[in-house]
């Protein structure tokens, strides 16, 4: 472990990509209508509050990822199954996070491709890239990472020069007051795409620079949460409230209103192009965290597990709901019953117990 | 051995990957396509046929050129359903092509149709992921609509970008239509208390050869396609007709009006005509007392003066300022007529309440259940400038001695 080494500007690239992901493209936070943005950004620091534990933690333990802190603070009969659990979930993980790239991609341009095959091969794409080494997701993220900057720059100034804009659609702000912002937080932006972070605590043993990697990851989720707060202010001055809160993919509809005398016109597959970079990346990123925490827990090399895992991903992602609707509800349920065990719960025990045990074992002075 | 096997499965491997070379799943060639460029939506007698969906497909060799066969350059297919996607579904019977909905430009609704709702034509629109919200929606004035997919048109082969481009043409010079796409319509219907306004198009002159060619043999066209007035809604359902001052007014409103024509009665006879080349509005709402708010429609515009054949001494700032006062209150007048005719149809497609809830989005929710009637009642005030900023490439007009 700890060969491998990913440089700042590479995790900064990874993480920014890994937040946008499927988040830019959904319809996030509309459980607080036109106040959207605002959700985002509340998530964020919320997302941020969460992420100086796991960052606590890291600098405790700086070679060490996640799944062997558990056993080494919580011993190890509580901690084995508990790493477990966690490799289950960035499994799970995984799998939604493939199903909800394919379907879109289906409902959005190919229709009448099975979803199998989408699924199938953008699965493999993740696994060889895994296969080739983790340093290589990092470069890779670097590569997309301008791509998608790129995309969304030409994006946001067409829809300037188209004069589709028109801002007085994003008010009232709060105009049931704070209240659905909060619910919406609490619902769902804190940890969807923010709390997700926590299969972070997986890679940050790979970071090159142990004082400023937190700095830089924390960064990039800041960076990232503008770029998602933008994005979704700019689908709602340009469709209206209600027509993004209806659509599953509102990006696309936003970006298809680009319309230039006539000439540049239809560069909705812009947006197809960074749906698939982002499922691409946030499917790595916890593929990733799974297989180094397999690798880790039960000592085996790291690439043995990587196409039995992916097949595992595979089947959960087509096993796990009839239809989207379905698949949907499921995650709901998920993300407010079932993630803050590991995305808050856990970690908190985590950091209180090391918190303890520092303070009883640190050299009094003197 | 080991090599042996590795380039087995490389082998095995590139033979796999060939199937994925073959594209996309749901590729279909272009030469399966029949692009759809208009289609016109009327209502059908039954219900059974309550959707009659006229299709103006694109007859790919005949705009080219090189292989045309000299047959007209679109063709119009028509198919029948219960709802628009069976209508879809039955004109298929009658195309060689798939049918391809990704290039529809205009969209045009009978008068019929919208006198009694647009709202269940939009969702399949909207869902549709092959249709863009960029196409234009016009309602067919007083005729059914696929009259208007079937007329030749002069200066486009595909009758349905000449529509666009006059609806661009007009937009930019004469004033009151402008575009309004799939998107903006579905906007404007849940306004609360208002519906939105949408083009009118028909055609003039004789119908007996608006399909043929021959009709365009003629110098002068036999039928012409014309843009002309808008058509106001109440939520999804049409209610009147606006043109004249009464559609200036409401795109006036509407922040849409890009170059007029605006003209003055002259007191030596004959009128001097303006170029409005600029205009704002903004609504100012005073709703301390929501159940009485005051609007207050702030206005400002610059002109050009284009035609005054008379003796007035135009390099005098007095008698100009004479002329923009009058111009001001043509421009009020205007708006005035807009606001009667809004509250006449008791549709609020002018957006007040909008700028209402922007203001005071508390008071807005205890009037916004009978806000037709708070609309029809509120105090209105009108703050206009105009500025009349140069008199062209003359001063004083010519005169005979």
């Amino acid at each position: 472990m700890g060969k491998v080494k990913f440089g700042l500007g590479e995790f900064f690239c990874l993480t920014v990509l890994f937040e946008l992901g499927t988040a830019l493209v959904v319809n996030l936070g509309m459980e607080s209508g036109r106040d959207a943005w605002l959700s985002i950004l509340l998530g964020c620091v919320a997302g941020l509050i969460m992420f100086t534990g796991y960052a606590y933690l890291y600098r405790k333990q700086p070679d060490l990822p996640f799944t062997a802190y558990t056993r080494k603070l919580l011993g190890k009969y509580i901690g084995t199954p508990v790493a477990l659990g966690y490799i289950i979930l960035y499994i799970n993980l995984a799998a939604r996070d493939l199903r909800d790239g394919s379907t879109m991609l289906a409902m959005a341009t190919m229709h009448n491709t099975p979803l199998f095959i989408l699924s199938t091969l953008m699965l493999l794409s993740g696994a060889y890239v895994l296969h080739k080494g983790l340093e290589v997701l990092g470069r890779t993220s670097m590569v997309f990472a301008v791509v998608v900057m790129l995309i969304g720059l030409f994006g946001t100034l067409m829809l300037m020069l188209s004069g589709t804009i028109n801002l007085n659609r994003l008010l009232p702000v709060l105009e049931n007051g704070i209240q659905p912002v909060l619910a919406s937080v609490i619902h769902q932006n804190y940890m969807f795409p923010f709390g997700e972070m926590v299969c972070f605590t997986m890679l940050m043993p790979y970071l090159a620079n142990v004082k400023k990697g937190p700095w830089v990851i924390a960064a990039a989720m800041l960076f990232s949460a503008f770029l998602l707060s933008f994005t979704m202010a700019l689908n709602i001055s340009v469709l209206g409230e209600d027509i993004v809160e209806r659509s599953p993919l509102p990006l696309m509809p936003t970006i298809s209103k680009i319309s230039i005398s006539d000439f540049i016109q239809r560069v909705d597959i812009f947006v197809v192009m960074v749906l698939i970079i982002g499922v691409f990346f946030k499917m790595a990123v916890f593929f990733a965290a799974a297989l180094v925490g397999i690798s880790e827990l039960f000592r085996m090399p790291y690439r043995r597990m990587l196409y039995p895992c992916a097949l595992i991903i595979l089947f959960t992602s087509m096993l796990d709901a009839r239809s989207f609707i379905e698949h949907l509800d499921e995650g709901g349920t998920l993300l407010y019953r079932v993630y803050p065990y590991f995305m808050v719960v856990i970690p908190v025990v985590l950091v209180i117990v090391t918190a303890v045990r520092d303070h009883f074992s640190a050299p009094r002075p003197g | 051995m080991m090599r042996n096997r590795s380039f087995c499965l490389s082998l095995a491997l590139l033979l796999v990957l060939q199937v994925l070379l073959t594209g996309c799943w749901d590729n279909v060639e272009l030469n399966r396509r029949a692009i759809i460029s208009g289609i016109a939506i009327d209502r059908g007698d039954t219900e059974a046929e309550k959707y009659k969906l006229s299709f103006q497909v694109i007859v790919a060799e005949e705009i080219s050129g090189e292989k045309s066969r000299g047959i007209s350059p679109v063709a119009l297919y028509t198919g029948v359903g219960r709802t628009m996607f069976e209508a879809l579904a039955d004109a298929s019977r009658q195309t060689a092509r798939f049918l391809s909905l990704g290039h529809v430009r205009v969209l045009v609704i009978s008068e019929k149709f919208a006198r009694e709702g647009i709202k269940d034509i939009l969702d399949v629109l909207e869902r549709e992921s092959d249709t863009r919200l960029n196409s234009e929606i016009f309602i067919s004035k007083g005729q059914p609509a696929r009259e208007l997919m079937s007329t030749m048109t002069v200066f486009s082969k595909i009758p349905a970008n000449d529509l666009v481009e006059k609806l661009e043409t007009t937009s930019k010079q004469f004033g009151y239509n402008f575009r309004m796409a799939v998107d903006d319509v579905i906007r404007g219907i849940q306004i609360r208390g208002g519906g939105p306004i949408i083009n009118g198009v028909y055609t003039s002159g004789d119908r007996e050869q608006a399909g043929s060619n021959d009709s365009l043999k003629n110098i002068e066209p036999r039928t012409i396609l014309r843009v002309s007035g808008l058509a106001a809604f109440k939520d999804d359902k049409l209610k009147g007709w606006l043109t004249g001052d009464a559609a200036v007014g409401t795109v006036l409103l509407h922040n849409n009006l890009r170059e007029y024509p605006s003209l003055l009665k002259d007191k030596e006879g004959g009128y001097i005509s303006f170029n409005i080349y600029q205009s704002q509005v903004t609504l100012k709402v005073q709703s301390a007392d929501p159940e009485h708010p005051v609007i207050t429609i702030k206005i400002t515009q610059q002109a050009a003066l284009k035609e005054s054949p008379n003796t007035l001494d135009l390099t005098s700032p007095r008698v100009l300022d004479e002329l923009s006062d009058q111009l001001t209150e043509e421009t009020v007048k205007q708006l005035k007529a807009a606001v009667s005719a809004a509250r006449g149809y008791k549709s609020d497609y002018l957006g007040f309440g909008q700028a209402l809830q922007r203001k005071n989005p508390r008071g807005w929710k205890k009037i916004k259940d009978h806000w037709e009637e708070v609309f029809t009642t509120c105090g209105i005030r009108f703050e206009a400038d105009v500025i009349i900023r140069h008199t062209d490439m003359r001063s004083n007009s010519f005169q005979i001695y």
